[in-house]
């Protein structure tokens, strides 16, 4: 594949683009010959024979030679067809354009941040804990704590737990010694406490900004 | 054109089995021979055996278990015969019993496999959508292929979910595409003989109006997408055929295609006989977040500020709700259905003015709603009885990446979400006021919405209970735990006096239907 490049950077770039991208000449990543290839066999008689008709000159190369241009191209079709994904090796560099300062001050002030967090405590090191990107989504919505749940059955007794579950129709829980229990939403009371609330009334608040800046100060704590 | 409805009618009374076009140009209440129910798109049934007083009874008839992937398809039911599919698998069942009468298995060559939305029928023939872009004509009575031909080239990245739409002799068929950099169209095929009749490309050519709204130089507009993977609707009195247009490509980088990028992300009112374009209209102009304005352009003759006017609604997917003329696509009413965080105001044309800070970019930018959309493909459904416009609507936050370097090839970038939870909503069409919403749980829904003239509005919420609800208020009148995610629209048909409504759970169609008399 890197043969194919400089190969193709050498003879081809100069119309096609070095990327293959087209310039004087055609997109080859959006082109039917390439999307058809099999190690050469489509491109192959087009790079040999040019294509007089649209100024295209042939080029004398050998079997290998026409592999490699195509195993490159093939690399930059697939490419583009990953191009939809965001993976967590994203760079850090694109990520950190934020003020730290500033992260700190929301954190501190108007985020409210410190209602639940602590810098020197839960948060301590977060920065080490989690690819740059996964932080980025971490900080906005944490795959955090579940809700808790006080049920009040009819008779007045109260049932506290881990949320198992809860729709229009039924609320469940896990209770301290690890049962499950379920009741209909008709007949019970069912007071849910979830810690994340914060963070989802943060979403319609946040300036990107706000959000670039918290993550700059974040990541710092390593 | 009555007299070739006549025609038409004539000739299949012969095949008791068959599709005889005249119904597609009534309510659906003994058939459903169409995705939508009828040509309007409203998800209307005019049965009111099952209504708001007994909806509470409702009992099930039979569960047919496919056992493949999800099913996303709405039924056609024809005859007493059901037709479903799933990506390259058709089904026939007795639509009495669940019992399978016949069932299709295409070999695709590759393709896209992502869901698929059902079946067309002309006569005694179905017609079928491949992953690998091909269009198959199934004999109904047994499922043996008449006639299979290649829409578009599967290798470029064409794939094909959608159920055509039938008008007169045009099987109306459209193709999908995602990440590569291809151009969208509309087809028209002949229904006996598989040949095209039109092709309409959803960008212009160049120098024509609209090539305005791309670059001049490169090949932006020829590989702009614009795909169009969602059934139409069709107005008989005015010989309209609406379509909702997809995204541009590349999906999320703007920056080689300035300019409003048209017809993606629009709906377009064409020519059925000739595919020549009357209007368009443009939900996203320029879009770099996949809103693609596919979802349903449903279409009603209603009272709109004191008038008798000939509307089109559209629930789109960038959050905003649409009401339009449909003789002119003029804009009536532009008004957002959830708390959108991404335009800055609403333009002369009704359009929404998008804010260049809530484009993708490098660091990320946080958008409601996510690519996902505030709502999608499920169906909306429109009550004239109660003039409420309902949509399965999605709260989606999603954090907008741009990562193309240089020329950008494909997506160019993702949005990763960050948190969402669904809501069906009741819009009044005349002000787009939410008159009210039922909440339907975290996550995002994919159900679609049935209203009926009983006064019911069936759907699914985000936990797996098939529900009924109060078309006027949304109090729920029944649900069901069917132990499966909703993913298809529900449908409604009566035979032998009896109305059943038949939805479905991941890959199991349900019927429903009120108790029987013993």
């Amino acid at each position: 594949m890197d043969r194919g490049q400089k190969l193709f950077v050498q003879s081809c770039g100069f119309c096609h683009g070095n990327d293959a991208t087209g310039s004087r000449a055609p997109d080859l990543i959006r082109s039917a010959s390439v999307n058809h290839d099999e190690n050469g066999n489509t491109i192959g008689p087009i790079i040999r024979s040019g294509r007089a008709d649209k100024g295209m000159p042939g080029f004398p190369m050998s079997e290998a030679q026409i592999a490699d241009i195509a195993a490159f191209l093939h690399s930059r079709v697939l490419a583009a067809l990953n191009s939809a994904s965001v993976e967590d090796d994203y760079p850090l560099d694109k990520l950190l354009t934020g003020n730290a300062a500033a992260g700190k001050a929301f954190f501190e002030g108007a985020g409210r941040c410190t209602t639940c967090h602590s810098a020197t405590g839960d948060l301590a090191g977060i920065g080490r804990k989690y690819p740059p990107i996964e932080l980025q989504s971490r900080i906005l919505y944490p795959d955090g704590p579940r809700p808790s749940v006080t049920v009040t059955l009819p008779s007045g007794k109260q049932i506290a737990g881990t949320l198992a579950h809860l729709d229009e129709f039924t609320v469940a829980l896990r209770d301290d010694s690890g049962w499950y229990h379920s009741w209909p939403r008709a007949q019970v009371e069912a007071a849910v406490k979830d810690p994340l609330e914060a963070h989802r009334k943060l979403l319609y608040v946040y300036a990107d900004a706000n959000i670039h800046d918290l993550f700059a100060y974040l990541e710092g704590l390593k | 054109m009555k007299r070739v409805y006549f025609a038409f009618a004539l000739a299949t009374m012969a095949h008791a089995q068959g599709l005889n076009p005249a119904a597609l140009l009534r309510p659906p209440t003994d058939t459903w021979p169409t995705y939508n129910g009828d040509y309007s798109g409203r998800r209307f049934s005019p049965l009111t055996q099952i209504n708001r007083q007994n909806a509470g009874s409702l009992t099930l008839v039979w569960a047919y278990q496919a056992h493949n992937v999800a099913i996303k398809s709405t039924p056609l039911e024809v005859n007493g015969i059901l037709y479903f599919t799933v990506p390259d698998n058709v089904w026939a069942i007795d639509a009495r019993t669940g019992r399978q009468v016949w069932h299709y298995h295409y070999e695709s060559k590759g393709g896209d496999h992502i869901g698929h939305r059902g079946v067309a029928m002309y006569g005694e023939w179905l017609y079928f959508t491949t992953p690998d872009c091909h269009l198959v004509s199934l004999n109904a009575r047994d499922g043996s292929v008449r006639w299979d031909i290649e829409l578009a080239d599967v290798k470029l990245g064409y794939f094909s979910t959608m159920a055509p739409l039938v008008i007169r002799n045009h099987v109306i068929t459209g193709v999908s595409g995602d990440v590569t950099d291809i151009p969208g169209f509309l087809d028209s095929i002949d229904p006996e003989t598989g040949k095209r009749q039109w092709r309409w490309y959803t960008r212009p050519n160049p120098g024509d109006p609209g090539a305005e709204t791309w670059p001049k130089e490169g090949d932006a507009m020829s590989h702009g997408g614009g795909m169009t993977w969602m059934t139409g609707t069709y107005d008989p009195d005015l010989n309209l055929l609406y379509w909702g247009i997809g995204n541009p490509n590349p999906v999320l980088a703007g920056a080689g295609r300035l300019g409003d990028n048209l017809y993606t992300c629009s709906i377009v009112a064409l020519n059925p006989d000739t595919g020549k374009l009357a209007w368009s209209f443009q939900p996203s102009p320029h879009d770099v977040h996949d809103w693609d304005a596919v979802q349903t352009p449903v279409v009603f003759d209603a009272e709109f500020q004191g008038a008798r006017r000939k509307l089109l609604a559209q629930a789109s997917r960038n959050g905003y709700f649409f009401v339009l003329e449909s003789t002119n696509g003029k804009n009536l009413l532009t008004k957002p259905f959830i708390e959108t965080n991404w335009a800055s105001g609403i333009d002369e044309r009704g359009r929404p003015v998008a804010k260049p800070s809530k484009d993708p970019s490098p660091d990320g930018s946080l958008v409601e709603p996510g690519s996902d959309g505030a709502t999608n493909w499920m169906s909306p459904s429109f009550d004239p009885q109660t003039g409420l416009f309902y949509v399965s609507a999605r709260r989606i936050f999603s954090e907008f990446y741009l990562t193309a370097v240089g020329k950008a090839e494909g997506w160019g970038g993702r949005d990763r979400n960050i948190w969402a939870n669904s809501v069906l909503e009741a819009i009044d069409y005349q002000t787009g006021e939410i008159r009210w919403w039922h909440e339907l749980g975290l996550g995002e829904g994919v159900a679609g919405i049935m209203t009926t003239a009983g006064g019911v509005l069936f759907t699914a919420d985000n936990s797996g209970n098939l529900m009924a609800l109060d078309a006027s208020d949304g109090r729920t009148l029944w649900h069901a735990g069917a132990g499966g995610r909703t993913e298809n629209c529900p449908m409604s048909y009566e035979l032998d006096g009896r109305q059943y409504v038949v939805m479905a759970a991941n890959d199991v169609l349900f019927a429903w239907a009120l108790p029987e008399k013993h």
